[in-house]
């Protein structure tokens, strides 16, 4: 009900404000991520834009279902409503979005909020007086414990526990750690906090896919992949290197209907190399067969749109004929071929293509 | 004998109202006593007033929608509980209280939270006039059945750890057993047995190894890396009166995804294990995953029959896991019977010599990318399986699915989880399987996308849902869809069916709403 009156409001908008309408991006984040988990641990969280293409990317490989312009419109509204500035900077903690739900992340609600210019500072008493044995990261080492993993530093807020730990003498005594004033434990518990908070998968990104081979791809491309019957280097494809970065293009050549599409999945379409939209060709017992473009089809039901706009919606009967076509195909089914080195080295030819 | 006397003792404080406990051990057909229906794990129903001839007769009785707070957004993917005609559920922080006739509300209970990941609760457990249930605040909650007040809370797990709870408690004579959720960071999982009546701590058995020269410690490099090992609790296990054995499935070793700090099987992470409920002691394991590194764990429902196997009488557990395989194993002892590909992967080299998959070391999680099947959702995931009795077959929402797995943390020694998987493109379907063969019977796939609960019942149907909204009921021998109802949202839990004044009812939920469906004529 109230999504029937979201989209009679939606219908009244010109079509230009659609993407913007901060209602539209909440409606489709309900949706596409309201189907298998509440929207608030998403919510929860501020993250700079490149951050929630990441987040909704591994969500996509989850299982997350929507078009593309679903999944625009939620990145869209998470990059305009939480973004790190919400949290604080996208190394804070999840949980602390600007008041916003905060309790619903992983971890407690009341947990350490890093305050960066602090953490700087921490990083200095850290380098003098803890790196030697807890290492760079504070993941420890053969003289010294991981940090990271201590509950000690886990109950800490702002230095509650690390303070009153450090002044009841420091295990090693290699350093009086008594010495240091309260400031600089609170800087110290900043930066623990924050290489904790670094381990977080927020925090994290793709490294370096760039490692095959160019000609090995391009033999590729023109041999056994047989990429070109349909893509070409001068067409298509011509400056994808420098339209997409190496993992860009890698997810977009092996998942080209992108978004995780499933089988009936439509609409999807990267920043890469346009793709044609599935079709289905519907045959009724009498009566000419129709085609359009594949709107939805379960078993039960299809709906399609012909070339003039128009909307067809049929029952699946058993003499009713439905032959779909998924111009993406091919691509599914290189899935069961390529090897891991053919994917790098394809990679690595397309990123030539500048 | 001690155990005859507390049921005998049991079953008269609690016959005016409350659960007789000996309900918990019989097929379920006016009570869902807990999480599975029975102990079994089998979701199967004995009930066939709603079967194959008259499906087309089945009516929408009620409708009722959940609502968690103000902005809504609540998922309901726990299985309900019928005790007394009452239906008891959850979401995150959240219990109802609802009447199984009609859909109206008796109760509800808000729990003031202090935090956790509130990704889904799988529901509540029940022993005589008590509700228990998990909060993603690592408390467990006892209410009580009558009014939702309540009667008592223990912290079951550390929120500072980001430990979180999410499972529906079991309940096994006076034993509470609850498990913990959360891989965010690098702790141990273990399971819990409480008192029923105060909630004390009975026993802990840890899921990974607390100290070298434990059983399992030659699994892992070193104890600190095995004491950080991970292994979550997620689901509900599964219990065998008979041999006194509860099945555990455990989860995902940690680091998640890069494992290089984490060499070895990784014991007793992605397995089943049979515990004794009264001591929590290990009888057996079988490893469904050695050295996970691709979030694959092996939380499904170790599902408990009796079959017959080379014409001998065999008692069975089967698991479909998420990383693709369908093992069969006596329970018993753990032994392996088979072990077959569900849908087809990419990452084994076959299987060991006690029915576990070897891993394909270029299959693990790569800087510059490996292309993996199953994907991190897996060939299944949590949502319930179904085994049938008269069919022979088990039945599991599976996926068939690739992406890529990355390597996002190249140093010594990544914590958390240290890379990811991106990307996608897969199908979904139901699979039949032949658990006498291991062999897939028949596939039904789905348009979109689908990962529902299952039920199957005498009346020769399987119910399920797939991936457009739709609540299908399908022949239980051959996959043909027989039924179907668009509930505007994709099914969320695993559906179940009772008889309550002789009429048979079907209740299931999509998002945040239940519907309750009957065969009124």
């Amino acid at each position: 009900m109230r999504f029937n009156v979201f989209l009679a409001a939606l219908c009244a908008m010109p079509a230009g404000l659609l993407a913007q309408a901060p209602n539209a991006g909440r409606a489709a984040l309900q949706k596409v991520c309201g189907a298998c988990h509440s929207v608030e641990i998403v919510t929860a969280h501020g993250r700079t834009r490149a951050q929630w293409q990441e987040n909704i990317q591994s969500m996509i490989a989850r299982g997350a279902k929507g078009t593309e312009d679903e999944f625009k419109l939620v990145l869209d509204y998470l990059a305009a409503e939480y973004g790190p500035a919400a949290s604080g900077g996208p190394l804070a903690p999840p949980g602390r979005a600007g008041g916003r739900a905060r309790a619903f992340a992983p971890g407690p609600a009341d947990q350490h909020v890093v305050d960066e210019a602090a953490a700087l500072r921490g990083r200095k008493v850290y380098a003098a007086e803890c790196i030697t044995c807890h290492g760079t990261h504070a993941r420890g080492g053969d003289r010294g414990a991981d940090l990271i993993r201590s509950e000690i530093v886990l109950h800490d807020r702002y230095g509650n526990s690390i303070g009153p730990f450090l002044k009841k003498g420091h295990p090693t005594q290699t350093t009086p750690a008594a010495q240091l004033t309260p400031e600089q434990i609170a800087d110290l518990s900043h930066t623990l906090h924050q290489e904790l908070f670094n381990t977080l998968r927020p925090a994290l990104e793709i490294q370096d896919v760039l490692t095959g081979d160019p000609k090995s791809g391009a033999a590729y491309f023109n041999g056994a992949g047989r990429c070109s019957t349909c893509h070409s280097p001068t067409g298509d494809l011509a400056h994808i290197g420098s339209r997409l970065d190496p993992p860009a293009i890698q997810q977009q050549f092996l998942f080209p209907g992108g978004r995780g599409g499933f089988r009936g999945g439509r609409g999807g379409r990267g920043g890469g190399a346009a793709t044609k939209p599935l079709t289905v060709t519907v045959s009724p017992a009498s009566g000419a067969p129709i085609t359009g473009a594949l709107v939805h089809m379960d078993d039960f039901n299809v709906a399609l749109r012909d070339g003039a706009g128009e909307y067809h919606s049929f029952k699946r009967t058993p003499d009713l004929k439905v032959v779909k076509n998924d111009p993406l195909q091919a691509h599914h089914e290189l899935l069961d071929h390529y090897t891991d080195k053919n994917i790098h080295d394809i990679v690595a030819y397309l990123d030539t293509l500048k | 004998m001690k155990a005859l006397i507390l049921v005998a003792f049991a079953a008269t404080s609690f016959a005016a109202e409350g659960l007789d406990p000996a309900k918990l051990g019989a097929p379920p057909t006016d009570s869902w006593p807990t999480y599975n229906g029975d102990y079994s794990g089998r979701r199967y129903s004995p009930l066939s007033k709603i079967n194959q001839t008259n499906i087309n007769s089945l009516t929408l009785a009620w409708v009722y929608r959940a609502v968690p707070g103000p902005g809504g957004g609540g998922r309901i993917s726990a299985t309900p509980v019928l005790v007394n005609g009452i239906l008891y559920f959850t979401m995150p922080d959240h219990v109802w209280a609802i009447d199984a006739r009609t859909g109206r509300e008796v109760w509800r209970f808000q729990w003031t939270s202090r935090g956790g990941d509130h990704i889904g609760n799988r529901g509540v457990g029940v022993y005589g006039n008590w509700l228990y249930f998990e909060t993603p605040d690592c408390n467990l909650v006892s209410l009580n059945l009558r009014d939702g007040k309540e009667r008592w809370h223990k912290t079951i797990c550390d929120l500072d750890q980001y430990y979180f709870g999410s499972m529906a408690p079991l309940v096994v004579r006076n034993h509470v057993i609850t498990g913990v959720s959360g891989d965010d960071l690098d702790r141990p999982g273990y399971i819990e047995s409480h008192d029923p009546e105060n909630g004390d701590l009975q026993w802990r058995w840890y899921v990974v190894p607390q100290r070298m020269g434990d059983p399992g410690s030659d699994s892992w490099p070193s104890e600190e890396a095995m004491k950080h090992g991970g292994g979550m609790t997620w689901l509900t296990p599964t219990y065998d009166p008979g041999l006194n054995m509860i099945y555990v499935p455990t989860g995902n070793p940690q680091p998640v995804i890069a494992g290089k700090a984490r060499p070895g099987a990784n014991l007793f992470t992605a397995s089943i294990v049979a515990l004794n409920p009264d001591s929590g002691k290990m009888q057996w394991y079988f490893q469904s995953s050695p050295h996970d590194t691709h979030d694959w764990d092996a939380t499904q429902t170790p599902v408990l029959f009796e079959g017959e196997i080379n014409g001998q009488p065999r008692k069975l557990v089967a698991q479909a896991s998420r990383n693709g395989y369908f093992f069969v194993l006596d329970r018993t002892n753990g032994k392996n019977i088979s072990s077959t590909e569900f849908v087809k992967v990419n990452w084994s080299k076959g299987v060991d010599a006690k029915g576990s998959p070897i891993p394909n070391p270029a299959k693990e999680p790569q800087l510059d990318g490996a292309l993996v099947t199953p994907n991190q959702g897996g060939g299944t995931n949590w949502p319930p399986p179904t085994y049938n009795p008269d069919t022979g077959l088990f039945y599991v929402s599976a996926s068939r699915a690739f992406s890529v797995y990355y390597i996002y943390d190249p140093s010594d020694k990544p914590e958390g989880w240290g890379g990811n998987d991106r990307g996608g493109w897969g199908e979904s379907m139901i699979q039949a399987i032949d658990y006498k063969t291991g062999k897939v019977k028949w596939t039904h796939k789905w348009e979109d996308g689908a990962r529902s609960g299952l039920l199957s019942t005498a009346g020769k149907l399987l119910f399920a849902g797939d991936g457009s909204g739709n609540f299908v009921a399908l022949d239980a021998s051959t996959g043909k869809a027989l039924w179907h109802a668009n509930l505007g949202n994709s099914v969320s839990n695993g559906p179940i069916t009772y008889e309550l004044d002789g009429t048979q009812y079907l209740v299931v939920a999509a998002g945040d709403t239940l519907y309750g469906f009957a065969m009124l004529r």
